[in-house]
């Protein structure tokens, strides 16, 4: 095996990549040494095939298709963007201004808990959630949890939080996690009669994703 | 795509036809894909060696460029923005295969493939047929370089086929200047290896 530098000097002269002083003394070497120079030779012949065999432009199967197919799949992107768009601003905007309540903001912003769910075990006797820690940001909201053998669900209670207004379109919250995939989870508002309002996930590729009712007319 | 639309690409500029399209001109990004599929098909095709995925992912590059096209900057070539953005898509493919365990290419994945027995013309044998020769040669450096590893594949299609400068491969792949070189004199070793018996008669 010859050194790397050799090696490189062989192909830096072959792909002209050398400036003339050193393709002087490479030729020089060439010509002194007939074995670099045969192996030149065949380099540069198989370079010369490779590039009269490989074009740098190629015909496109069935090129108008492969036009109408991009059109068709940036037309789709734009209506889906279009509809995500319709469909979150009104509810975000609900949501943002229910989170801007008075009531929120005198209560110290701790009308949210935020519950870590550092373990959710599904048990082989009873299949319920097993919450092992929680926290609120504020010291006047506990959470209580437990599980509801009639309703088959684990219960998080917010004691401490001011009431919220009933009229109010957003009016619960829960969070699910995936039976099958553990690490999907999601989180999901519903409004005063019990229908999902906007629910939060991440897809299969971990991005946060959300999905939001269309607004009633 | 119409004869009319065809005339134009000659005489509209890049910058034109960019700059409509970021302002949401689809017809105005359909010149551009027109302008350059070919080029960018055939380095897909080069790197893949296979017709239909080297298809699907020429399209894949031409979706993300428009998608990335707000971002673009006018400073720059389209066709080299372009071109990164299609090495990028057929290389990411090209290690996802790797990760998958099909790195190596073999015959069967190269739709050209020569022919079962087919070997160069034998020594000293004067060729009947020089076009067909040709085509056959051709053939056997699609099939070598097709056997080639991803990386030195790689190399050969950015020097050979493209003309890029080391630097420029380095920046692209990314790697130093030392890989590059070290990668396209043991690619062209391989290949020498491959097509020894075809050189043999031709030099």
């Amino acid at each position: 095996m010859k050194p790397p530098s050799e090696e490189h000097d062989l192909i830096r002269w072959l792909d002209g990549e050398m400036d003339e002083t050193e393709r002087a003394a490479f030729e020089a070497r060439i010509k002194a040494n007939p074995a670099l120079a045969q192996e030149a030779e065949e380099m540069r012949a198989l370079s010369a095939g490779i590039r009269a065999h490989l074009p740098a432009e190629m015909a496109v199967p069935h090129a108008d298709f492969f036009n109408s197919q991009i059109q068709v799949r940036i037309g789709q992107m734009e209506i889906d963007e279009a509809r995500r768009r319709e469909a979150v601003a009104p509810v975000l905007g609900s949501l943002l201004s229910w989170l801007r309540q008075s009531w929120l903001t005198a209560a110290g912003a701790v009308a949210v808990a935020v519950v870590a769910f550092l373990s959710l075990r599904p048990s082989s006797e009873d299949a319920h959630s097993l919450i092992l820690s929680s926290y609120t940001p504020s010291a006047g909201v506990q959470t209580v949890t437990f599980h509801d053998d009639n309703a088959d669900a684990t219960v998080l209670m917010l004691d401490g939080l001011e009431e919220v207004p009933a009229d109010r379109k957003i009016s619960g919250i829960s969070i699910s996690r995936s039976e099958t995939e553990p690490e999907m989870a999601s989180t999901t508002l519903f409004d005063a009669a019990g229908s999902p309002q906007l629910v939060i996930f991440r897809d299969a590729a971990g991005n946060p994703q959300f999905w939001a009712s269309k607004p009633r007319g | 795509m119409p004869a009319s639309a065809a005339t134009d690409l000659g005489e509209v500029s890049d910058i034109d036809l960019v700059k409509r399209s970021q302002a949401g001109d689809t017809r105005a990004f359909d010149m551009l894909v027109t302008k350059y599929r070919g080029r960018i098909y055939a380095m897909t095709y080069h790197l893949i060696q296979n017709e239909t995925e080297a298809w699907d992912l020429a399209q894949e590059a031409f979706i993300k460029a428009w998608r990335a096209l707000p971002n673009f900057k006018l400073d720059a070539g389209f066709y080299t923005w372009l071109y990164r953005i299609a090495h990028n898509v057929t290389y990411d493919w090209l290690r996802k295969r790797k990760i998958q365990g099909d790195g190596e290419f073999d015959d069967e994945r190269t739709e050209h493939r020569v022919a079962a027995g087919a070997e160069a013309t034998p020594k000293g044998d004067p060729a009947p047929d020089m076009a067909l020769r040709n085509a056959e040669l051709g053939h056997r450096i699609q099939a070598a370089i097709a056997k080639l590893s991803p990386e030195h594949r790689q190399v050969i299609v950015l020097r050979e086929v493209e003309g890029l400068a080391y630097e420029e491969i380095a920046a692209l792949v990314p790697c130093s200047l030392g890989t590059v070189m070290s990668r396209l004199f043991y690619a062209r070793k391989k290949l020498q290896e491959q097509l020894k018996d075809v050189y043999e008669t031709t030099l």
